[in-house]
């Protein structure tokens, strides 16, 4: 097997175990959070006989190893049950919810990965500088203020004082795009509505930014020390006793060996911008599964609390995969290490 | 930058600047609107405020609510009636529904035998009715178990759906009826109302549009197009509405965002009559559980300070000042000018008088933690009874948590701050629940009141033949809740909501046009959008 396949292979079993794991341990916290989940679902002027009803429908009374038995054996059909919450199944909603989500989070990491990264290279290109103080600053606000200060923040500023951007949601009332994919950057490319494009595009803009600045602050910063570390390498010290010239040195020889440390943290982040996601989507109106997540763990919707979180579990993991495949790529001696002894 | 990525960045810059134009200008006759929950399209499950509106513009029932009056008028009903257990309707020979079946009695059968068999939302209004029949094609006749008088005013609380449609959308389930159409109608509507479905988001929106073929016909002046927002934050809705992009927030703004929407030129709707704010006191639990003890907390709380913390404007508040237990407009309640008030003396001779004295207890004052607005009512209370000498601790409850802890006595605080609303704008929806003694130990009724005399007005309320019956009954009733003191009658409570002006909505800013039922003054056929 190529070095690349054993790791995808070995990366593949572990995740997978590590699902089963955040499967039990989710089932059975959601159990724990106080409040009874069919009382909370039926509403306030629910009577004792209806609570006792949805309980026995939701095997609430049965032992909870009984219960995890019930889920698993549904999860094996593909249903994940019913939402308390909106009262449609779950595998429902998160396929309604999941791409807005992941559009959001893939725009922000694009924002995040070409922001960041230019800054850090900059920032050690010329360290010491104005230009490097100016970019240290900037990626010191964005790292220390959290992602929903930043959405309240770029709302203010640039939605309400200076009306350029919207305030809310995916797109305009005035445009009807049909789902295919769920994202709509790509629905309304495939629609050929260039307007569209340019409206959900002009939508994503501040909760993609908001959401970004933590990550490119992060990105920039730590390029930034890995570069100038780099620096200090002898062979860069060649280079330049070569004439290359500094833009050269800084993308060729300084940045790319920089950038394996700072890609494990980028990748990181990007994982956890899933998470972080739900203050930036409440704000900025964003029907997505991280709003979607707080909204059922309020109400101790227990399906849907179970799914979300294996779905959010599920896609960070697979973004660590890739993240590990990437730097394999990058670095022969992690590629290697897999070989047999 | 090379050349492809300079391109890219063109295209996409050129088409966000394409796509500016559409969004500065609005799309005529459309009403934004927002709620907190996400709404329930069902009406078998449908039971919360957001379900209200979306049930009171896509169904339609027998009955409504007067209009700036108390009592109801026929509505798919064209007459009715009733001896105290049978009530016959006579319905409209000329409603269809969205799909275009006539509306018949075989549907209003159906529409109830559906919410009782489900059992969820509220359903629970209905556990009186025995049977409903269709005699003919357009008149149905229900069988009550035992008198009820508030049955009238519960259809309000029964949208009428299109048997056909459901029965022709059945989905998974055990038995004939399967699951009822529940999967159907969670995303669409099968209603015969002046709105019908075009899109339920149960996350971001629901979209409405005129039903053309409306029996009562829809005014030109009414939205063309209506979208229910759900879950915004208060900072949002704020900027909506401040650029032109929203029209009606909900209720639950805090008061300063609303105070500051009022400055800037929005206009304030209110909606009132049908609840209240209550401190419900554990009756079973010393030093509660004697009635000076709980007469000197009702008499030291301060009333006029806590109308002061929920003032939106000079003008208007979220509540109104409390008479007694029952709220001003409803059966027994006491006249609007007889407001309770703080009589700090009255109090120290109660406390004097009660069997328990404040050196020998700590007072357990619960908040729910997702109304802020009761830390503040702790808070007060907190100084207050200091004022009397009496220690207390406030106590942060989640809902989840306050809904379980109550059903037992012992887990209950002392007390515990309520709003309650009648679901039907009749009394008995609101006080049954609250104060009889076989309905104590649910959220409602944290006070665990058993008492004969409120026992017997209670069911003399709901089974009273005419209205001077009820009003005799409920005022006993409330005169007896006044001299026990299980509840602090707070203040009575007003909805009020922050609107853009070109929104006209009569129900809401019109007394005269008020219904008394909470969410119809969202009737949409009935508001003004301009242009």
């Amino acid at each position: 097997m190529i070095p690349l396949a054993r790791l995808l292979a070995k990366r593949l079993a572990t995740s997978l175990i590590v699902l089963i794991g955040v499967s039990m341990l989710i089932f059975a916290i959601a159990r724990i959070i106080p409040g009874d989940p069919a009382r909370i679902a039926l509403g306030p002027n629910a009577t004792a006989e209806q609570i006792a009803d949805l309980r026995a429908e939701l095997h609430l009374d049965d032992h909870i190893v009984v219960q995890y038995g019930h889920f698993i054996a549904d999860v094996a059909r593909g249903d994940l049950g019913i939402s308390l919450y909106t009262n449609r199944p779950v595998t429902a909603d998160i396929a309604l919810y999941l791409p807005a989500t992941l559009e959001l989070v893939l725009v922000a990491g694009v924002m995040m990965v070409g922001i960041g990264l230019p800054l850090g290279i900059w920032s050690a290109r010329w360290r010491g500088r104005a230009a490097d103080n100016i970019i240290r600053l900037i990626s010191l606000l964005g790292v220390s203020a959290p992602s929903f200060v930043w959405a309240v923040i770029l709302m203010l500023l640039f939605a309400f004082y200076l009306p350029l951007f919207p305030i809310a949601g995916r797109i305009s009332d005035t445009y009807a795009i049909s789902s295919v994919t769920g994202f709509l950057l790509v629905d309304t490319l495939l629609q050929g509505d260039i307007r569209a494009f340019g409206n959900a595009a002009w939508h994503i803009v501040l909760p993609a930014f908001a959401l970004a600045l933590s990550g490119i602050g992060q990105a920039a910063r730590l390029t930034r020390a890995n570069m100038v570390e780099t620096y200090d390498k002898p062979y860069i010290e060649m280079a330049r006793s070569y004439g290359f010239p500094a833009r050269r040195i800084a993308n060729h020889y300084a940045f790319r060996p920089s950038l394996i440390p700072s890609l494990t943290i980028i990748g990181l982040d990007f994982a956890a911008m899933l998470g972080n996601a739900f203050l930036v989507e409440a704000i900025f109106a964003w029907p997505g599964l991280s709003r979607y997540g707080v909204a059922v763990i309020l109400r101790k919707d227990l399906n849907a609390i179970v799914g979300t979180v294996l779905i959010i579990s599920a896609t960070f993991l697979l973004v660590n995969i890739i993240v590990d495949l990437l730097i394999a790529l990058l670095n022969p001696r992690i590629r290697y290490s897999q070989r047999p002894a | 930058m090379t050349t492809p990525l300079k391109m890219l960045s063109i295209a996409a810059m050129a088409s966000t600047m394409l796509a500016t134009a559409p969004l500065s200008a609005q799309a005529g006759g459309v009403l934004r609107l927002d709620e907190v929950a996400v709404g329930e399209l069902d009406p078998a499950i449908a039971s919360d405020y957001a379900d209200s509106i979306l049930m009171f513009n896509v169904y339609d029932t027998l009955v409504l609510p007067a209009q700036g009056a108390p009592g109801h008028v026929p509505h798919l009903a064209e007459s009715w009636e009733g001896d105290g257990t049978t009530f016959t309707f006579k319905l409209r020979s000329d409603v269809k529904f969205v799909s275009g079946n006539p509306m018949t009695a075989e549907d209003v059968v159906f529409s109830l035998d559906r919410m009782k068999a489900m059992g969820k939302g509220l359903s629970y209004l209905f556990a009186n009715v025995a049977d409903a029949e269709a005699v003919d094609a357009s008149t149905v006749k229900f069988t009550l178990t035992k008198p009820y008088a508030p049955f009238v005013a519960s259809l309000v609380r029964l949208p009428i759906v299109d048997k056909k449609t459901v029965m022709a959308n059945l989905g998974e389930g055990e038995g004939e009826m399967k699951d009822w159409g529940a999967a159907y109608l969670t995303s669409t509507s099968a209603g015969t109302g002046a709105y019908k479905i075009v899109s339920h988001n149960p996350q971001e929106e629901t979209v409405m549009e005129k039903n053309p073929d409306y029996f009562l016909g829809v005014p030109a002046p009414a939205p063309d197009t209506a979208r229910l927002r759900y879950g915004l934050e208060a900072a949002t809705v704020r900027t909506l509405i401040a650029q032109g992009e929203h029209d009606i927030a909900s209720q639950w703004l805090p008061p300063e965002v609303i105070k500051a929407l009022a400055a800037n030129g929005a206009q304030v709707l209110t909606e009132s009559g049908t609840g209240a704010f209550y401190v419900k006191m554990n009756t079973t639990k010393p030093p509660l559980d004697d009635v000076n003890c709980r007469m000197a907390f009702a008499k030291a709380f301060d009333y006029g300070a806590a109308l002061k913390m929920i003032a939106v404007t000079d003008t208007v508040s979220q509540g109104a000042a409390s008479t007694g237990a029952i709220p001003v407009g409803m059966f027994g309640a006491n006249p609007a000018d007889q407001v309770l008030a703080r009589d700090l003396e009255a109090a120290k001779q109660h406390l004097a008088a009660c069997k328990y004295k404040p050196e020998d207890f700590t007072l357990e004052i619960s908040w729910i933690a997702e109304v802020p607005v009761e830390e503040r009512f702790a808070l007060l209370m907190q100084a207050n009874y200091a004022e009397l000498g009496v220690k207390s601790e406030i106590k942060k409850m989640p809902w989840a948590l306050f809904a379980e802890q109550v059903s037992k006595p012992e887990n209950t605080p002392h007390m515990s701050q309520l709003f309650v609303n009648a679901v039907t704008g009749d009394p008995d929806t609101l006080l049954y629940g609250m104060y009889h003694s076989s309905a104590a130990g649910t959220w409602q009724s944290p006070e665990y009141l058993n008492d004969a005399e409120v026992d017997k007005q209670l069911d003399a309320g709901r089974t009273a033949a005419t209205p001077e019956g009820r009003e005799e009954a409920y005022s006993a009733l409330n005169a007896r809740l006044m001299e026990i003191a299980p509840t602090i009658y707070g203040y009575d409570r007003q909805s009020v909501f922050a609107a853009s002006n070109r929104v006209k909505v009569p129900a809401l800013s019109d007394p005269s046009k008020a219904f008394g039922l909470d969410g119809m003054g969202f009737t949409f056929r009935l508001m003004e959008v301009a242009d």
